[in-house]
């Protein structure tokens, strides 16, 4: 496939996954799923697996808090996974266009609910003032429409170009700052943590934060493992408090 | 005519599809509005014809909401109950329908968000990743299946309990303890993913070493005798300290790693 039609299909998948987001959430978004399928469309799945797995990490527990839009995953894995491809330089190359790219998406998204999304509304309110009810679903979908340009655009741009510039580009890097960002984006991970942290609501619980930290280091349960030890505390606390209940 | 009617399987299942749109086209100034006001159109089809009449139980609806968007699919099918109420025997006070909505929305979003975003997801991405990273894309195949389920089906029980129960639902979630006891639940499971995926997710090395006469001591090597994955968690502590106490923007933190990890690998840190 030519240059042209696979930052052709990279940029309609990118719309699909945000427009995905907005409405079903099968969570196409997220680059466990979006790092395979461009793998996929550039000739590579398991470059785009090993990619779409290391920016899911960088990003798992990034969420949308409220209304402060996270980093873009989509945008960033998308580009990440076809530049790491192109490159054929893999991860490290994948992970140091991460972020930057994501902070870019999430300039783009915040314009988008804080401008362009507002000016929809207002053309809600008009439907809604003429109790034309086609007219205001009509209007709910307009939005969904502008992510081609929002979204699919400039990733098609990134793909098509960055494809052609990529490796020149990448050579003029010294080697030392792609290390260190591959190393910075190693760390990331942390913040969507504590974020994560900031965000429980029943502190008093922590001890069940060393439960599965000595199952990770210590007892070296991997991912799998610890999900049903999540499970398995929830099933004895809730049969705990019944008990306390019924007395 | 249908308009003494209540709301057949039909006007149930397009509400159900139009709910899909609550987070379309999220807005600072409103948020889920216009999400919210299309999801209920069917009803205001089938009920009203005149566009005065269309008009009042749009622009009511027209007020901010703010939800997550899978569990929004609640408070709709509450609205949907006490419009369809409204419009056939008119014996509820319309204001009610937002002060309903209100009370529902805060709590429901941070259960969904926490529940959902915070917890589910998180946990069945950790076990994509790593079935991904020994190249299975069994992994992203089921966190695919998963998700999808969980939307459909999140929303599915929303719109129709919420539509069976009407405003029993705000009475029944304050009563029942329904939301302490799911806000426990999710704080064990986020405790337990969050304690337990650090070590794995988060990767920090350090690269420094002494030599005392013939012995190089790793400090690395040290450390993971103490425990393993130490440094990922005290980071991680670091943050979270900072995002809780400080203030510091996510954005912030995520660039002064960045740098850090630049600065690490010239200064032989890392």
């Amino acid at each position: 496939m030519n240059n042209f039609v696979t930052a052709l299909l990279v940029g309609l998948w990118v719309t699909w996954a945000i427009i995905d987001e907005q409405t079903l959430q099968l969570q196409t978004t997220r680059p466990i799923i979006t790092g395979p399928v461009v793998g996929l469309i550039c000739g590579d799945l398991q470059t785009g697996l090993i990619v779409g797995a290391t920016v899911e990490l960088m990003f798992l527990a990034t969420i949308f808090v409220g209304t402060a839009v996270p980093p873009d995953p989509t945008l960033s894995s998308a580009i990440a996974t076809a530049l790491a491809i192109y490159s054929g330089r893999g991860v490290d190359i994948a992970v140091a266009t991460a972020l930057p790219v994501a902070l870019i998406g999430q300039v783009v998204t915040t314009l988008q609910y804080s401008v362009v999304n507002v000016a929809f509304l207002h053309l809600a309110d008009r439907k809604a003032e003429n109790g034309d009810t086609k007219g205001l679903v009509r209007t709910a979908w307009y939005p969904l429409i502008v992510n081609l340009i929002f979204y699919g655009l400039p990733t098609f741009l990134a793909v098509y170009y960055g494809a052609q510039y990529v490796t020149n580009i990448i050579d003029a890097i010294p080697e030392k700052i792609i290390t260190g960002l591959a190393v910075g984006g190693g760390m990331i991970g942390s913040v969507g943590f504590a974020l994560l942290l900031t965000t429980i609501k029943s502190k008093n619980l922590w001890p069940f934060f060393l439960v599965g930290l000595i199952s990770a280091t210590y007892l070296k349960i991997n991912n799998i493992g610890i999900g049903l030890i999540a499970v398995m505390c929830v099933a004895l606390y809730l049969e705990i408090t019944k008990k306390r209940g019924a007395k | 005519m249908s308009r003494n009617e209540r709301l057949n399987k039909s006007d149930l299942a397009k509400v159900y599809r139009r709910q899909f749109l609550i987070r379309a086209g999220l807005n600072f100034e409103r948020q889920q509005c216009v999400g919210f006001t299309a999801a209920l159109t069917p009803l205001i089809d089938k009920y009203y014809t005149d566009k005065e009449e269309k008009r009042q139980v749009m622009l009511r609806h027209m007020n901010l909401f703010l939800s997550q968007p899978m569990v929004a699919s609640l408070p709709i099918g509450v609205a949907l109950a006490m419009e369809e109420r409204i419009a056939l025997e008119n014996d509820i006070d319309p204001e009610a329908v937002n002060s309903v909505k209100t009370a529902l929305m805060g709590p429901l979003a941070a259960l969904g968000d926490s529940l959902i975003n915070g917890t589910l997801r998180p946990l069945v991405a950790g076990i994509a990743i790593t079935m991904a990273q020994q190249n299975n894309i069994l992994g992203p195949i089921l966190f695919l299946i998963v998700m999808s389920f969980t939307t459909l089906f999140v929303r599915y029980i929303g719109i129709y309990k919420g539509y069976e129960k009407g405003v029993e639902v705000v009475e029944d979630i304050h009563k029942s303890g329904l939301i302490e006891k799911l806000t426990d639940i999710a704080s064990i499971a986020a405790y337990v993913i969050v304690g337990g995926f650090i070590p794995g997710v988060v990767s920090m090395v350090l690269n420094i070493s002494f030599t005392t006469g013939d012995n190089v001591l790793s400090i690395q090597e040290q450390l993971d005798g103490l425990m393993p994955g130490l440094l990922p968690v005290i980071l991680t502590l670091v943050m979270y300290n900072l995002i809780s106490k400080r203030k510091v923007s996510t954005i912030a933190l995520m660039f002064g790693l960045m740098i850090l990890g630049i600065v690490g690998v010239y200064l032989g840190i890392f």
